[in-house]
Parts: C-alpha cells; sequence; structure tokens
C-alpha cells in the first residue's frame, strides 16, 4: 500500500509509550500495534482524531503518501 | 441464543447437525462393506436402459458405488471439520471456505461420475443433474463464504 503509518516517529517526537497512547486514545494495545506495523487496513476518524489530539499533530503528520 | 417459541439454542442445534454428520458417516462406512450386495440388489430390480448393455450391471453398479462412496466420505469429514470450526466460533476464516470448496467440487465429481455411469441406465442422468446442480449451489455459496471472510478480515484491521 502507498500509505505509510509514522505513528511510532511521533510517539518519540512526544515521548510516549504506547500503553500510554492506546490507553489515552481508548483501543487496545494490539489494534495500536497493528497500525503501528502498517498492517491495519482502515482507520476510523474517530481513531485519528484522538490519536491527534493525544499527540498534538495533523493527520499529516502520522500518515504519509508515498 | 435460544429460540423463545421452540426452545431451541444454537448449540442444540449445532450437536443436531454433528450427530446427523456422525451419523451419515457411519452409513456411508457400511454402505462400503454392502456396495455388491445392493449393487445386486439394484441389478435384479433395474428395468432401465442405457447405450451400453451388459450382463454384469452389478459390477458396475458396484464400481459407481465405491467411487461416489469415496467423495461422500470426503465430503462429510469436511462437513465435520466445518462444523467443529463453528463451535470453536471460528466462522468466517480460509480453512472453512477451502472446506467448503471441497465439498463443492466432491459433488461435482459425484455427478460426473454419475453422469459416466449413465451410459449404462439413463436414470442415473436424473442422480447426475441433482449433484451438478447441489455442487453448484455449493460453489455460490463458497464465494459468498469467501468474500465475507475479506470482509471480516478488512472489519478487524480497521482501528
Amino acid at each position: 500500500m502507498a500509505i505509510i503509518v509514522n505513528l511510532d516517529v511521533m510517539m518519540a517526537k512526544r515521548k510516549i509509550s504506547s500503553n500510554e497512547l492506546a490507553e489515552k486514545v481508548g483501543i487496545t494495545a494490539a489494534n495500536l500495534s497493528i497500525l503501528k506495523t502498517g498492517k491495519a487496513k482502515a482507520v476510523r476518524f474517530s481513531t485519528l482524531d484522538k490519536i491527534c489530539e493525544v499527540l498534538e499533530c495533523q493527520p499529516g503528520d502520522i500518515l504519509e503518501h508515498i | 441464543m435460544v429460540n423463545e417459541l421452540t426452545g431451541w439454542s444454537e448449540m442444540k442445534s449445532l450437536k443436531l447437525s454433528r450427530f446427523l454428520v456422525a451419523g451419515l458417516f457411519f452409513l456411508l462406512i457400511v454402505l462400503l462393506f454392502t456396495a455388491h450386495l445392493i449393487a445386486e440388489w439394484f441389478s435384479i430390480i433395474s428395468v432401465g436402459k442405457g447405450l451400453i448393455n451388459t450382463e454384469r450391471l452389478d459390477i458396475v453398479v458396484t464400481v459407481m458405488i465405491y467411487i461416489c462412496d469415496v467423495f461422500a466420505i470426503t465430503a462429510v469429514l469436511k462437513l465435520n471439520k466445518l462444523l467443529s470450526n463453528i463451535a470453536k466460533n471460528e466462522v468466517f476464516i480460509d480453512e472453512n471456505t477451502r472446506c467448503l470448496r471441497i465439498i463443492s467440487w466432491c459433488i461435482v465429481f459425484a455427478g460426473i461420475t454419475f453422469s459416466v455411469f449413465s451410459l449404462w441406465r439413463y436414470e442415473f442422468l436424473f442422480a447426475a443433474f441433482f449433484a451438478l446442480f447441489l455442487g453448484l449451489v455449493m460453489r455460490v455459496l463458497k464465494n459468498v463464504f469467501e468474500k465475507a471472510v475479506e470482509l471480516k478480515s478488512e472489519n478487524d484491521f480497521t482501528i
């Protein structure tokens, strides 16, 4: 797929752990791992909204089209 | 979930299906050992015709029963696998699609076998038609299942 997820880069910038992010976003650590490893087939707007809110960033900072 | 009208639950229904499949498997094993007797009985009562006329119709029917029995046993074993997966709550998985595909092919091959043996007796064409029709239904069901597995995978990987 031409979309890559740069979630780990943003998480490193914000110095937040996977478990903490998963808890704040309201998803399981397993689902966050699926998202981070690029195995996810789709992301809900509500999940993306929460992630952006917690990481204080834009969707473009997390998702990239190559 | 229990049906309020009948009191019949999903688990009971599954158990009944598994019981019937086990019963059918037993009958098919019995058929393996009694095929020659059934063939002899058939050759005595059969008054039909075919393209090929033979004195030893019992041998032809015995061979046909053996071939179809192998397909039927394979299909029943796959049915049992399908039911055991459903009991484990693993419904929309690739293995179940594979089971349905094998069942469908078994029925189609049984239909082809009946068609070939209709050269000796035309009445086998009826069995061939029903088998091929059922094989086609199973194939469509397999296609639906395949799509359902894909949709479930998409749903599972939507975060």
